[in-house]
């Protein structure tokens, strides 16, 4: 199956999908104004991912600001994964945060408070 | 006609202590790069990174709200935004205004003051229920979750003001205070 890039602008992070390794990768800030027609391929991506294959799915998120669209398309594709979740999938969440900003971390704990896998908010 | 008396205009700018204000028809390519020269002052100032970043969210909010009116709207001028970054008493204040009309300005106001009565608990209740609701299709963006996020971040309940121009369009703006 097709692997994913988009390359991140100033408004936009940098994406890439690897079907064989099941690892979506996000770098980067997103505040784009066009969020859902931005991400449609990769929220596709991931739900072909979870339909199609039987592989465990990880998320390895770098994000710094999110515009509240953005947090909107990334709770649905969390929603999703957790849907799979519960039927026995394996997936899941690493969060990276510079560990002088708190503000990335809470963004993330609030999306970890309505996820029930394996969702690792990780300071670096 | 005469000059443009820019003295004026620089002693108003020192006095409400404004760093940053744009007056025009906004693009999303002028979002960017303001917002990169918000960041890069903010960056300049020694704020912390946290605070920074609200300072910055509130920026982009107001001003895509501004892009997102104007897009559905279809209002003449209604492009024309007016923002303002400011700083006072360890304060920093990000505000923005544009025309709409009345009735769209009305029920913000009314929005916005339901808003203020809220304590943290209850906005973010609020948010997460936003969160969950499904996304009109149409709609390219405007999760409807922007207003209940900038007060969630507001130190202080947000103001906004609704300044009547005829009986059609008035002038709304809002401030935020991180």
């Amino acid at each position: 199956m097709k692997d994913l890039r988009i390359d991140g602008t100033i408004s936009s992070p940098t994406v890439i999908a690897s079907w064989q390794e099941g690892v979506l990768y996000m770098e980067g800030d997103s505040y784009p104004e066009n969020s859902y027609e931005l991400y449609a391929e990769m929220v596709a991506w991931v739900s072909q991912y979870l339909a199609q294959s039987t592989s465990p799915l990880t998320l390895e998120l770098s994000l710094l600001y999110l515009n509240t669209s953005s947090i909107k398309v990334m709770m649905d594709i969390f929603d999703e994964m957790e849907e799979y979740f519960q039927q026995g999938r394996q997936v899941s969440v690493n969060w990276y945060f510079d560990v002088d900003n708190e503000r990335v971390a809470e963004l993330a704990e609030e999306f970890k408070e309505d996820c029930h896998f394996p969702f690792q908010i990780i300071g670096k | 006609m005469s000059a443009p008396n820019l003295y004026d205009l620089r002693e108003r700018f020192e006095k409400d202590r404004i760093l940053l204000c744009f007056n025009g028809p906004i693009s999303r390519s002028l979002i960017e790069e303001i917002g990169n020269a918000l960041k890069n002052y903010l960056k300049s100032e020694q704020m912390s990174p946290a605070c920074a970043l609200d300072v910055f969210a509130a920026y982009i909010e107001l001003t895509q709200n501004i892009r997102h009116y104007a897009a559905s709207s279809q209002l003449p001028g209604v492009e024309v935004a007016t923002v303002i970054v400011s700083y006072d008493e360890g304060y920093y204040r990000v505000s923005a205004g544009n025309i709409v009309k009345a009735k769209d300005g009305e029920a913000l106001v009314a929005r916005i003051e339901a808003l203020a009565k809220l304590d943290k608990t209850d906005l973010k209740a609020l948010y997460k229920t936003q969160l969950r609701k499904p996304r009109d299709e149409n709609a390219v963006t405007g999760a409807g979750l922007g207003l209940i996020d900038m007060a969630r971040k507001s130190s202080k309940p947000m103001e906004a003001s609704l300044q009547m121009i005829d009986g059609e369009t008035a002038y709304f703006s809002l401030s935020i205070e991180i």
